[in-house]
């Protein structure tokens, strides 16, 4: 139950993402590029929560580096809407 | 400790985006701006709730059905948006 969990995330996010920056290559919104490449860290972070839960071990910890993904992603929706949408 | 300290500002920054796009919706009122910002805040309250779970707590992949349900909520955002713009509308 929770792998399909990790996968679907994994899934949802790429979605998201191509989504996203399919919009921005059509309209040119820079809104939507920083949405995208929000997503785009999203779904690396999620990538990595599947990788680290089911496919290793437990001895290693991806913990961090799925944390700092998500940071990322935040971050640069954050930036985006700073300094570009307003 | 810094774990839990980066997972705050990830809330942080997720439930600040939550913001401008609530902000971006009462200017515009395009609900797509609504769906972003519910999103968002529910990824904001995702990371609250994982910084204040144990790593071996057995609720914590409940955390991951929140978030999958963000990006569900997304994803429709998205579909409704094109569907509105499909019918000539905003």
């Amino acid at each position: 139950m929770a792998e399909a969990v990790y996968i679907l995330c994994a899934l949802t996010s790429v979605a998201c993402a191509v989504l996203l920056l399919r919009a921005y290559r059509r309209t040119g919104t820079r809104l939507l590029l920083w949405s995208g490449l929000c997503f785009v860290g999203m779904a690396v972070s999620n990538v990595l929560l599947f990788v680290d839960l089911v496919l290793l071990p437990t001895t290693i910890d991806l913990f961090m580096p799925r944390l700092v993904a998500t940071l990322a992603s935040a971050s640069v929706l954050l930036y985006g809407l700073i300094w570009d949408a307003s | 400790m810094l774990k839990t300290m980066l997972n705050g500002a990830v809330a942080m920054a997720w439930l600040a985006s939550a913001l401008f796009f609530l902000r971006f919706w009462l200017q515009s009122k395009d609900r797509l701006f609504a769906f972003f910002a519910l999103a968002f805040t529910m990824l904001a309250g995702n990371s609250v709730v994982a910084a204040l779970l144990d790593a071996d707590d057995e609720r914590r992949h409940y955390i991951y059905v929140a978030r999958l349900l963000a990006f569900l909520l997304i994803l429709y955002a998205i579909w409704d948006k094109n569907r509105a713009s499909r019918r000539g509308g905003v």
